[in-house]
């Protein structure tokens, strides 16, 4: 959860969390494909009433993205007016016919007969319609081309046609056009084209500058949205370079080469085209020729900017500190408040990683309000909810708040930042032990329908906000004991995150976690220890405290014993207080498995403040059981199921499987122990409830499949048959446990003494 | 029997050429270069030509009956004279299609080539005509020599069946690098040189394709006196400059005193090591044996721009004028002449016509961005580097460039990357390592600083304020003791050298010692030191109060003070106890970015 805002702070193409796809210039040429459409409006026109209204209709559907799309060959381009209308896909392909195999006069008739469709009374286009506009950029541009421009305009759109033509002639009869000659010629040429192919096929057609702006503009969508889906790091960077080598002028490709680069964690790469991208911006920048608000004075506040957004995801903290220093210089003397907001969020971040503070981030939000920067706001109110709820603030209070912000992402649409709400709530119920609310938050992100998928058309389904959830419910499906289920979890995320792509780590951690509890429970500590490794690279927290456990459960005491004290020191300086207490709690199990539960005592209760400081419910509820338990061993049964009553519902309620049934045991043999001094009816129904409670672990046991814990439930039961005198029960128990027994090696610690 | 007497002519030049840098025979190697250079001109190899030309025209002339014979006819030859003879001279008048129509179907090694070539010039200006009406941004890049694929195919048939002489190879191997196919052009070049090894055009390609010393190392090539030119010029491509003026030496003793083209060659590596004075002498001797030369005439401005000789720049600037006002090397000249004068719209108009003149002519754009900066058009000088870098991106003055723009606008983080850049092209420039250091110091990094001033100062200092600015570095520090270290060395410095430039910084680093030798207590030094102040106006008046104060206390305290021994004066005590060597040791510049 800690690092769900970083990636969204900053990315020049997106102003409140919206992607501009069309930030690049608009500049028209003529091309012939753009001709073809001409002919395809004029025909339209010419047609006029004949049309069919349903024809008509479909055409003018048609008509909008073939205006604003990317160029397209002839065959594709008839095919989509065909099943709009035949008929006129006929005399569209006969005009240009007409015009490709005539002369050069036919184009220039053509192109002064087109503006003949403003003229008159009652003219056929609308000058300021999007026709009339495409129509009058058209006339523009053909009028500004020059003598042998026009001539290379009329012999592309030959070849344009030709290349159509040659296609449907090869579809249809294939020996009659190639006669012996041209075969050899053709032979000969392949063959010594040999070793050209390869670069041939990477510069497939050279983009037209529409394409290559859709190509990019999708790309960049596809990064931030769904990165599965965009192209390979490495063929990607290929087209780039190959659309770069044609115009070095394309600003926006080193942009996208830039992130391209992210992607696979290349410093040297990335900080190239980074710097690259804005060197060129600041030309087109200049233009304007204003060093003001727009202009290249604001490019250069957002170039520093972004060079220390990139130097803070390669952890380079102080490089970006510099660099954001500088940003917030330059746009304080430029007075813009706008940047120097983005510079606060960045500041904030990078202070977080250094040391936390949250009287930056409450400012920076209180200011982005008052800009009207609203995706900056939410995102700071976010962070200020996931960094209250780790130093223990009022829960009531950051739901109050995430709810208010909710309502600002709804009013604005901003459909990103409600599934990272979404995420965050899941998370803090997490943190709470309220693995219902939890359960159902997960549940809810992903049974959503996105408002991106209305907007762009690309499901917005691979941010990080999805795969937190996701990790959280495969987490929270092992701890009920469906592995099954769990693992097909984690399937569906390597699929959907692989693992090189940006959010990887998160369930590679997940995944080794749950690995982890099954080896523990299983009793395959060397498995265990095998994964402590993978654990500390991708968390150095966690890998150390599954590492101590491990120790624990092999009975290296005083090894495990120095780890905990270590972790205790290092999470009580960086403040996480739930390792804290489940560092403490570790340490008074080490503590009462050596006998000393005099020692234990006041960990414990630490413990315990600490939990019901934080309101870590389910802590809490864990530390009670340890308590309940050192009473139990200290003689006082009947004080320990006094505390228990406190802590069995929310370990019932929302306890993973393997708490369940620790608790009850741990009842069971309470009612046990203060049964001795009960009458002897009273103490007959005492150890038939225990008998009960027992059960019920048994069953809990079983569904994570707890051997060890089994056998002693069973050695237990059998106890307690015996002393209730029913034989045959006694005996299926023992057997049981025999056969338990033998499976399992022998334990060293004595079997009623252990909880857990 | 056409391609057996070409190979036979082949063969008799290797023969000719081999001899493996030796150079005993000058009256043969005399012989040889006016062969290719006649050869080179029958084919339209018209700067080939004029390289050998030159070179023989250094050497001793032959006596009659020693003149090389005129190349022999061959019967294919004599087939082809008549289309030969009339498209030469369409060629010599670049009607270039004109020339290749005469010339189809002509079979003798000359004609083809002459046709061939025709057909890749007649591309080329197409392309360049092309480039100017495109119709649309993107398409201007893509405007190709649509003749050189053709090319490629027919001449890689005849490679293939071995038909190609030394001028085909070099025209095949031409093709394929404008292609982009870099390394089968490498590999037919060194063939062609293997081949005709006289052919100074087919070595120069290869110059320009090879990018480090290790690849000059992996190749094998012919063992002739050319190979000496070829690795003389390499070297200095690769800016290893000691090892070219070596050999650049050893051809002047081998006989070659008189080439221009090696006294050239000579002073643009001296420039490229920053020895102006012997850069500059050199340039005038050549001025004076090749007065209307007009090549590496460029270097020669840039010497003069940067010893502001005014006098001599606009001289120069005026002569090549006259000669020809459009060449790229003139426009160039001029525009630092304007440039010295402070015009710099005027200078920065010359370079967009050198640019005009030749768009991959690479110093006019870096120079057009040293313009624009002066006239404090950040965005357009940004502009111009940018496009230097495209063309090279080797050019680390453009990188310098970029990096002093980003200074310019108040952002020294962002200029760091920059400037590191350029240092990485030159590691022992302390030009660059200075402005690294001073980045450092506005970022307030000053450990950074010091050890870039530092190993400015160990790299030889060239505006020698490397070592005052890592004094005042110390002095900020409180590092008394370095600081005074670093003046000392500073004062050293500057009157070794014999000139004393800067007043200002002398001054300081003078006053500085005297304080500091006044708290050391070190009577006579700081007394030294602050008669020095009086030297100069702005610390004369301190001079003057500290000597006040020394004999002041010198009176008071001259019991106990006698006998305290004096270690340090000027300047023999300079090299005293705990100087810091100068030893060169590994800069560890944060290397975290890149």
């Amino acid at each position: 959860m800690a690092s769900v805002h970083e990636s969204l702070y900053f990315n020049p193409m997106l102003t409140n969390g919206v992607v501009h796809a069309n930030v690049f210039g608009v500049r028209d040429w003529v091309t012939p494909h753009k001709m073809a459409l001409l002919v395809l409006l004029s025909e339209l026109g010419r047609a006029g009433p004949q049309l069919g209204l349903l024809e008509r209709r479909r055409l003018n559907r048609l008509l909008l993205p073939l205006l604003q799309g990317p160029d397209m060959a002839l065959s594709r381009l008839r095919k989509a007016i065909e099943e709009c209308c035949p008929q006129l896909a006929g005399s569209v392909h006969i005009r240009l016919k007409l015009m490709a195999e005539g002369e050069l006069k036919d184009m220039e008739q053509f192109f002064d007969d087109l503006s003949d469709s403003f003229s008159g009374t009652e003219p056929e286009v609308h000058k300021t319609s999007v026709v009339g506009l495409f129509l009058r950029h058209m006339i523009l541009a053909y009028n500004k081309l020059s003598f042998s421009q026009v001539y290379k305009l009329y012999t592309a759109l030959q070849q344009y046609f030709q290349k159509d033509e040659k296609k449907d002639g090869a579809d249809e009869n294939e020996m009659e056009l190639t006669n012996p000659e041209e075969l050899d010629g053709k032979m000969e040429k392949e063959e010594l084209d040999g070793p050209l192919r390869e670069e041939e096929i990477a510069c497939s057609g050279p983009l037209s500058q529409k394409q290559a702006e859709y190509f990019l503009s999708q790309q960049a969508s596809l990064l931030k949205n769904d990165e599965t889906k965009a192209l390979a790091p490495a063929s990607l960077q290929k087209e780039l370079n190959n659309l770069l080598k044609f115009n070095p002028d394309f600003a926006e490709a080193h942009y996208l080469s830039y992130l391209n680069s992210l992607r696979v964690q290349d410093v040297f790469s990335s900080t190239h085209s980074l710097l690259h991208y804005f060197d060129r911006l600041i030309l087109t920048g200049a233009e304007s020729k204003s060093n003001g608000d727009e202009g290249y004075g604001r490019s250069l506040r957002y170039a520093a900017l972004n060079l220390a957004a990139l130097h803070c995801r390669f952890g380079h903290y102080q490089q970006a500190e510099l660099a954001l220093q500088e940003a917030i210089r330059i746009a304080q003397e430029s007075n813009d408040h706008v940047c120097l907001q983005h510079c606060l969020s960045w500041l904030y971040i990078l202070e977080q990683k250094i040391f936390d503070s949250c009287v930056l981030l409450e400012h920076s939000v209180n200011k982005s309000l008052h800009f009207g920067l609203p995706y900056l706001a939410s995102l700071g109110i976010q962070s200020l909810v996931q960094q209250r709820a780790f130093a223990g603030k009022a829960a009531n209070k950051l739901m109050d708040a995430l709810k208010d912000s909710d309502l600002l992402h709804w009013k604005h649409s901003l459909s990103e930042l409600i599934d990272i709400s979404i995420a965050q709530k899941t998370a803090i119920w997490r943190l709470y032990g309220r693995s219902t609310m939890a359960l159902q938050q997960a549940q809810t992100l992903l049974s959503m329908n996105s408002l991106e998928a209305v907007n762009v058309g690309v499901q917005q389904n691979n941010t990080e906000s999805f795969a937190v959830v996701l990790c959280h419910l495969a987490e929270l499906h092992a701890e009920q004991g469906y592995f099954a289920a769990a693992s097909e979890i984690l399937k569906h995320l390597k699929e959907r995150f692989p693992p090189n792509s940006q959010h990887a780590q998160l369930w590679m951690l997940f995944d080794q976690k749950i690995q982890f509890e099954r080896a523990m429970n299983d009793g395959r500590y060397h498995v265990a220890d095998s994964l402590v490794a993978g654990i500390t690279a991708l968390n150095s927290i966690e890998g150390v405290y599954r590492k101590a456990i491990v120790l624990k459960a092999q009975n290296q005491m005083s090894e495990a014993h120095k780890l905990l004290q270590k972790l205790l020191i290092h999470c009580q300086k960086i403040k996480n207080t739930e390792m804290v207490i489940r560092v403490l709690l570790s340490i008074a199990e080490l503590y009462w498995r050596s006998s000393c539960h005099t020692i234990a005592l006041p960990v414990l209760l630490q413990a315990l403040a600490l939990a019901r400081e934080y309101s870590l419910q389910y802590l809490a509820s864990e530390t009670v059981l340890n308590l309940a338990f050192s009473q139990l061993i200290l003689g006082i049964p009947e004080q320990a199921l006094n505390i228990l009553h406190m802590a069995i519902e929310p370990v019932l309620a929302h306890g993973a499987v393997l708490d369940k049934g620790c608790a009850m045991f741990l009842v069971a043999k309470c009612q046990v122990a203060s049964a001795a001094s009960y009458t002897p009816q009273k103490k007959i129904e005492a150890l038939e409830s225990a008998i009960l409670n027992l059960n019920e672990a048994k069953t809990y046991f079983a569904k994570v499949d707890c051997k060890e814990q089994l056998r002693d439930v069973l050695y237990f039961q059998a106890r307690l048959f015996h002393t209730l005198g029913k034989t045959q029960e006694r005996n299926k128990c023992a057997m049981l446990f025999r056969q338990l027994h033998q499976e399992l090696p022998a334990h060293g610690v004595p079997l009623i003494n252990a909880f857990k | 029997i056409g391609r057996a007497g070409a190979m036979a002519a082949a063969v008799t030049m290797v023969v000719m050429a081999a001899g493996g840098g030796d150079f005993s025979d000058l009256r043969e190697i005399k012989k040889q270069l006016l062969n290719v250079a006649e050869r080179s001109r029958e084919r339209g190899l018209q700067h080939s030509g004029k390289w050998a030309a030159e070179l023989a025209f250094a050497l001793e002339p032959l006596p009659l009956n020693e003149l090389p014979p005129p190349p022999e006819l061959t019967e294919e030859d004599a087939r082809d004279l008549d289309a030969y003879t009339l498209a030469k001279s369409y060629f010599d008048l670049k009607e270039y299609d004109r020339a290749a129509y005469f010339l189809q179907g002509c079979k003798s090694q000359k004609a083809y080539f002459l046709y061939m070539y025709s057909r890749y010039l007649s591309g080329e200006k197409k392309k360049d005509d092309e480039t100017v009406d495109s119709l649309g941004p993107l398409e201007k890049g893509q405007v190709k020599n649509e003749a050189l694929r053709e090319l490629r195919v027919e001449l890689s048939k005849k490679h293939k069946a071995q038909e190609l002489d030394g001028f085909g190879l070099y025209l095949y191997g031409v093709v394929l690098r404008k292609l982009d196919l870099v390394k089968e052009a490498i590999d037919v070049f060194v063939e062609a040189a293997h081949v005709l090894p006289l052919h100074w055009g087919a070595w120069l390609e290869l110059c320009n394709l090879i990018t480090d010393k290790e690849m000059l190392k992996f190749l094998s090539l012919p063992d002739t006196w050319m190979k000496e030119f070829f690795l003389a010029h390499i070297y200095t491509e690769l800016q290893l400059i000691e090892e070219a003026l070596q050999k650049y030496q050893s051809l002047i003793d081998a006989g070659f005193s008189k080439s221009t083209y090696i006294i050239s060659q000579i002073a643009v590596a001296y420039h490229n090591i920053r020895d102006i004075d012997k850069a500059l002498s050199i340039f005038n001797e050549l001025r004076k044996q090749d007065p209307y030369r007009i090549e590496n005439m460029d270097t020669f401005s840039n010497l003069l721009y940067v010893r502001s000789m005014k006098p001599e720049l606009s001289y120069l600037a005026h002569n090549l004028c006259e000669i020809d006002k459009y060449r790229v090397e003139t426009c160039c000249v001029i525009g630092n002449y304007y440039s010295l004068r402070s015009q710099h719209e005027k200078a920065a108009l010359y370079f967009q016509r050198a640019l005009k003149l030749n768009p991959r002519y690479l110093g006019a754009w870096t120079l057009m961005g040293h313009e624009y900066m002066e006239m404090k058009n950040t965005s357009a000088a940004i502009q111009a580097y940018r496009h230097a870098i495209e063309v090279n991106k080797r050019d680390y003055r453009a990188w310098y460039g970029l990096g002093q723009t980003y200074e310019i606008l108040k952002m020294p983080f962002y200029c760091l990357y920059y400037y590191r850049r350029a240092h990485q092209l030159r590691p022992n420039d302390s030009r660059m390592l200075v402005a690294l250091g001073e980045c450092y110091e506005k970022l307030n990094q000053l450990v950074e600083a010091k050890k870039c001033y530092w190993r400015a100062y160990a790299v030889g200092d060239v505006e020698k304020m490397a070592l005052v600015k890592l004094a005042k570095l110390h002095e900020q520090l409180n590092e008394s003791e370095q600081a005074a270290q670093c003046y000392i060395k500073y004062i050293q410095d500057i009157y070794s050298c014999g000139e004393v430039v800067e007043h200002l910084e002398v001054s300081t680093a003078f006053r500085y010692l005297a304080q500091y030798y006044f708290k050391c207590k070190l009577w006579d030094e700081a007394s030294a030191c602050a008669q020095k102040c009086c030297a100069f106006n702005d610390t004369r008046e301190e001079g003057k109060a500290l000597l006040r104060q020394i004999l002041q206390l010198r009176n008071q305290g001259e019991t106990s003070s006698t006998d305290v021994a004096a270690p340090f004066f000027l300047p023999a005590s300079l090299s005293a106890n705990n100087t810091p060597t100068r030893r060169v040791s590994p800069l560890n510049l944060s290397s975290v970015t890149p």
